[in-house]
Parts: C-alpha cells; structure tokens; sequence
C-alpha cells in the first residue's frame, strides 16, 4: 500500500483552483445572505442583518416560484423517465430497422445548446409562427403557446413541460438502452429457449436488471431539472405575469434584472441558498439510497 | 404475432417518434435558406432559397429598419471557439490528475471524491454573483480569460469522474513496474496511466468543449460585450431584443449547432457515459 500523502500531489491543483472557484464564492455568498445591494443604485453591500429573511416570509412570488420549481420537476421527471424508458424497449427491439439513424437524430436536442433548443421552439410556437400557421390551414384554432395563463386551453406552463419532456427523453432513451445491451445476450436467450414471451422477458429479466441505471438516470434528471434556465429565458422570460417564473428564474429576475418587485442581490443569494438546500436534500434523498461513491471507485 | 408484422409496427412507431425529434431542426435549418417573406411559413422547403442570412450573419451583419439590425457574428464565434477549446484542455489535464489521485492514491479520500461530485450539482445561478464580484476582484470580468477561468466549475467534475471510469481500466501492473524501475508517481501518471487511457482524455475534452460550448447564462452575466461575449449568449440575447429577424437567427442557430451535432454523434459511443460521469457505461 502507498502512502496516502504520495497522492496529494496529484489533487493539490484541483483544491486550490476550486477552493478559489467554489468555495470563495459560497462563502461569499452566505455573507450576502445578511445585506443589501440594489444592482441599480449600490455599489457596496449594506449590512441590514435578518431583513432579507423577513422579506421572505412575506414574499409570496418566492413561495410561487418554489412550487412552480418543484411542479415542473414532478411533472417532467417522471414522464421522462417512463417515456423514455418506453422508447428505450422499442430501441432495443432486434425488429427496428434503421436504429443507428434513429439514435443519431436523438442526439439532436442533446447536443445542440439549451439556449437554441429554446430558440427553435420559441420560433415554433411564436403567435404568428408555423405551428399556428399549420393549425389555422388544417382548420384549427391557432393558440397563444406563450402567452397563456392559466384556464386556457393550453398554458404556458405546461407547453414548457411538454418542452422539457421533449428535450430530456431521448437522454433516458439512450442511457436506459446501454443498459439493457448491458445485461449478456445469453441470459435473454435462455429464458426466450424456455417459453418466456418478449414481454415476459422485459418485465422479469431486463427490468430488474436495469434498475441501478434508472435510479442514476433518475438522480442526473433530478440534478439538470431543478437548474433549468435557458429555455425559460428564451421562451417566456418567466411569463406570462409569473406563471413560468421558478426559483432559478426568481433568483435570475431579482438579482440581475430590474423587472422583479424585489430586485436585490443579498435578498437573491438568500434564494440561492433556499435553491440549494432544496436540491441537496432532494440529490441526497436518491444518493444515499443507491450509490455507494466508495464500492463505484475503489472496489 | 407474426414476427414480421411486429416489426413494422416497431419500425413505424419509432421512426414517427424519430421524425418528431428531427422536425424542429429541419424546419430551422429551412428558414435560415428562407428570404424574409417566407419566416413565419410552416414549409420544410424554402420557395425561394437564398444565402443571404448566412451571408448578413457571417459577414456583413443586417440592418432591418425597425425590426433592428444586428452585427456579423464572426467575433462571438471566435470567442465561443477560443473558450470552449481552452476549456477542453484546461479542464482535461487538470481533470485527469485528480481522478488518478483519487482513484490510485485515494488522495483525499471519500470526501474529496464526493464533494467533487457535488459540485455537478450546484446550479449556476447560485454562485452566479460571487462569481461576478471574484472575476471583478481578479480584473478577469467581461474577459475570454474569465470565461476560461470560471467553466471548469462546469466541466471539472464531468472530467474528473469520466477520467476515473478511463483509468480504472488501465492495468495497474504496468504502472507497478515502472515504480519498481525507479519512476515516480508523477512520471508514471505522464508516461505511463496517460498514455492508456488517451481515448478517455480525449472524449473527456470533448465533453468539457461541448458543455463550455453550450453554456449560457454564465457568459450572459460574466461576458456582457462583444469582446468576450461567446455565440449562445449574443444568440439568446439577440433574440429577445430583436426576437422577429428569424432567418438571421436561424442561420446563427445552425452554425452553432451542426459543429457539436457532428461532434456529438462522433462520439456517441461515450456519450451516455459522459452525461452520467460514467456511472453508466
């Protein structure tokens, strides 16, 4: 066994560019926590003490963006991960022709930016833009996609979703087709050689055996869901009123743009922090469960 | 069943699912061939293609009355490459280091391996401000060297544990003679664990130059003007200014987009792996 001290050399670079890069700014950030800094008419921060905490407890837009943050996770996630695991069945079929094509074009809203996904769609789904053009040719009503409230036919909110949903699948696709190609041919094999349907297969052998890697899926969709950014601040900018603001957006409006009531950056980083809370409870709840960091790197 | 009918029911419904995917993206890529009267048109094809949106969006830049004008976006390119590949180095040799310590030396312990992990979920928009006041503090603000600086808060641990997965399968009895020939643990790291796992370092550089290629809210608040703006901040920004110059915006989006699209099917191998840090394989 090598000494452990032999190794420090080799993380000694990370620490100190990170203590820089992350823990610098978390510190900072806690400070900010207990003062003040209008972005428009500070330029150092105010001490003010607990009055960030106050304006909190009586900010119902924060409370709004909070559950909208977590409506948004609760919807997409779990779509996502069914759907796509769906599809990753229909992926693995020895029956599907053109598969390689197929998983190249799901790659598309995987590798292209965020912000261009949310470019393309907001073009898409614009007033007068080709969704409603296509809608009113067949006989349709064309629908205000980014601009509706609640109690239309189609609100904003739950366009965003189907968008979030749209963009996310194909990554539970792919990760939950590796997978099932994971687990040895022979064993598929053998139980097909005893009068096991395809579908019997699935649900008794490939099931089972995927497990480990929708939970991952699960907590990585978990991770990116509750950070989502760009496509709210390309297609609604929060809106209409504050219908698509969640908390990321909320901290984004009242830190950095004039447009929320609140705008300050010390009442800002007192979200952040809730932001953070919140996604550490939740990651923790799905890590601790299931993976072990010490079995996955030494053992 | 018969077989054969089940496999064009299987064909059909994925590829209806593929062509779903594949729509927006073509219809994008339509547009940007498509002259000003045709934007807001349902049509795949353009009526009357024309490369005049390239051409604006490359070289001249276009003025569109009212509607707003918008300059050639060949400087906000150049910034989005400078970056991005400096990242991918950066981050790659920076990266690999750590995951040997870690994963050989158990440099740190279970700790560091977890607290590096965790910092994959933080989201940016939290230590967003701290981060606009250090790069002041450092005079990196509104700099390509600051962009440089603050993405491998992104790319370090997506690198560090994709670099974990790639040297666990380099064999360590290689590694253990060079030691007893009298190399150090350093040289080793170079001249030996390296070299075997170069596959690894290089998809993970391509990760860290598509995640930094991608990244847009960091750079709309640390790289405001021109000299360090990358290409998805000034495409996002001009987008909401000017949200109505739609062939402009699509040829732009399709510049940004087929380098990492070809880029991403490459790779597609590693591509599950390095979204998840290896986990899955």
């Amino acid at each position: 066994m090598v000494p452990v001290n032999r190794g420090l050399q080799f993380i000694i670079p990370a620490v100190i560019y990170l203590t820089i890069l992350v823990i610098y700014p978390t510190v900072y950030l806690y400070y900010m926590i207990f003062n003040s800094l209008n972005p428009l008419f500070d330029v150092t921060p105010r001490f003010t003490g607990l009055q960030n905490i106050y304006t909190l407890a009586q900010d119902p837009d924060a409370a709004y963006s909070i559950m909208a943050m977590l409506l948004l996770t609760g919807i997409t996630v779990p779509l996502q991960l069914a759907l796509g695991s769906l599809l990753a069945i229909l992926f693995t079929s020895p029956h599907l022709r053109g598969r390689l094509l197929l998983r190249s074009i799901m790659l598309i809203p995987l590798s292209i930016p965020a912000v261009i996904v949310g470019l393309n769609w907001k073009m898409i789904f614009f007033t007068y833009g080709p969704l409603n053009t296509f809608l009113s040719t067949v006989g349709l009503e064309p629908q205000p996609w980014l601009s509706a409230p609640f109690g239309n036919t189609f609100n904003t909110f739950f366009v965003l979703a189907v968008l979030d949903i749209w963009q996310w699948t194909p990554f539970v696709t792919l990760a939950v087709a590796a997978g099932i190609e994971s687990i040895p041919p022979y064993i598929q094999e053998a139980a097909a050689l005893d009068g096991a349907s395809r579908l019997q297969v699935i649900r008794h052998i490939v099931f089972p055996l995927s497990k480990t890697v929708i939970i991952i899926v699960l907590l990585f969709r978990l991770i990116d869901s509750l950070k989502i950014f760009d496509i709210i601040y390309m297609l609604t900018f929060g809106g209409p009123g504050n219908l698509t603001t969640t908390l990321p957006f909320y901290i984004y409006k009242v830190g950095f743009t004039l447009t929320a009531a609140k705008a300050d950056i010390g009442y800002a980083s007192l979200l952040a922090v809730i932001l953070l809370l919140i996604s550490t409870f939740l990651v923790l709840l799905v890590l601790t469960r299931v993976l072990n960091v010490r079995k996955v790197v030494w053992e | 069943m018969d077989k054969r009918v089940i496999g064009i029911v299987v064909t059909l419904v994925s590829w209806a699912i593929g062509v779903i995917y594949l729509l927006p993206f073509l219809w994008m890529i339509g547009t940007s061939f498509k002259p000003i009267g045709e934007w807001g048109l349902p049509s795949l094809i353009p009526e009357s293609p024309t490369l005049r949106n390239y051409l604006e969006v490359l070289i001249t830049g276009g003025i569109y009355g009212v509607r707003g004008h918008f300059p050639p976006i060949v400087r906000y390119l150049f910034n989005s490459i400078v970056v991005s590949l400096s990242v991918a180095i950066l981050t790659s040799l920076l990266g690999s280091l750590t995951a040997y310590g870690i994963l050989r030396y158990r440099a740190g312990g279970t700790f560091f391996a977890n607290w590096i992990l965790s910092l994959r979920m933080i989201p940016p928009v939290v230590i967003l401000y701290p981060l606009v006041v250090l790069t002041k503090v450092l005079g990196l603000y509104n700099s390509l060297g600051g962009l440089v600086f603050v993405y491998p808060v992104i790319t370090l641990p997506i690198v560090t544990w994709f670099m974990i997965g790639a040297f666990k399968s380099v064999p360590r009895e290689t590694e253990e003679a060079a030691m007893l020939d009298g190399c150090t643990p350093f040289q080793v790291f170079i001249m030996i664990a390296l070299p075997q796992a170069s596959i690894g370092l290089a998809t993970s550089a391509i990760f860290a130059f598509l995640f930094s290629w991608s990244e847009f809210l960091i750079p709309l608040l640390l790289a405001p003007s021109e000299s360090a703006m990358p290409l998805t901040a000034f495409a996002g920004y001009f987008s909401n200014q000017y949200g109505i110059l739609w062939g402009p915006l699509s040829a732009a989006a399709v510049i940004i987009s087929l380098p990492v699209i070809v880029v991403a099917i490459g790779i597609q191998k590693y591509l599950v792996r390095g979204l998840t840090l290896g986990f899955i394989r």
